[in-house]
């Protein structure tokens, strides 16, 4: 074993999608940080580091989902799921789909003419990283890394 | 005298059967006695079924001898699903097992089985079919 062989990373017995998962993840609740110090220091570079923190979290949910779904099919056959699979399942779409929302709403406001955000964004910010939160913590205790030792 | 005769002969007919009766209680007891034993044996020639714990993110026990022909029994007792499946995916491979639930599988065949659990490939454990 290798630490940086490419070929051993991506056959590797772990599932992708928990190495993957964290990409997101980061890039999310750091443009969201960005996004609320433009807000309070109006300093519009601030403003256009949380576009672009969005923009590549949003992107990085397709194989996050991807590799979530495929792990689904592959490893328990597609079956019919319940409780912290299913959970985890619904909440990470929800988060997925709300990370797009939010790229999305900063991109058509970037695109009007007066360039600015509807109020009740930054409070669609907040939902968001409370959704990505228990999808991250129900992915967390279904991965086993809160086992105690 | 005649019929003192024959009240005597009844008397010792009845004493005699008593006697016999007596003496074939313990012979059975003992007949019985040795029966059960051959049963014993005969439960014992039958592999039984064992159970693998799966708790705190692992198999307990992690290895296990058994006799071909046992029937080994994975139960959840995390409150994680966990699979239980052959390092080959095709020998057995459990639905995902929520609390309590339970996956068996019969070992007909000496060898050694190695396994792991797909949510969680870390947790393996092997069992040895003699």
């Amino acid at each position: 074993m290798h630490p940086f062989s490419i070929r051993e990373a991506l056959l590797a017995k772990h599932a992708q999608h928990v190495v993957l998962i964290h990409f997101p993840i980061a890039l999310f609740l750091t443009g969201v940080g960005f996004d609320f110090a433009a807000y309070w220091t109006k300093r519009s570079a601030l403003a256009t580091a949380a576009y672009y923190n969005f923009i590549v979290a949003a992107i990085s949910t397709v194989p996050v989902i991807a590799t979530g779904l495929l792990a689904w099919q592959f490893e328990l056959e597609g079956q019919k799921l319940k409780g912290i699979l299913l959970q985890h399942l619904v909440l990470g779409l929800v988060s997925s789909a709300m990370i797009c929302l939010v790229w999305f709403v900063h991109f058509r406001s970037r695109r009007a003419p007066e360039q600015k955000l509807p109020p009740s964004c930054l409070a669609m910010e907040l939902v968001a990283v409370a959704l990505v939160a228990i999808t991250g913590h129900l992915g967390g205790y279904l991965s086993g890394v809160n086992i105690p030792s | 005298m005649r019929r003192l005769k024959m009240q005597r002969s009844k008397t010792s007919r009845i004493l005699r059967t008593m006697i016999l009766g007596a003496a074939a209680i313990p012979s059975l007891v003992l007949a019985n006695g040795a029966l059960r034993p051959r049963s014993v044996t005969a439960a014992q020639e039958k592999p039984a079924a064992i159970t693998v714990t799966i708790d705190n993110f692992s198999f307990a026990p992690m290895q296990l001898e058994i006799k071909a022909g046992t029937e080994v029994t994975w139960i959840n007792k995390d409150d994680v699903p966990h699979t239980v499946v052959s390092d080959d995916h095709k020998l057995f491979k459990s639905r995902a097992l929520d609390t309590d639930e339970k996956f068996s599988f019969t070992f007909k065949d000496p060898g050694t089985y190695e396994y792991f659990c797909s949510v969680h490939p870390k947790m393996t454990g092997k069992i040895v079919v003699k």
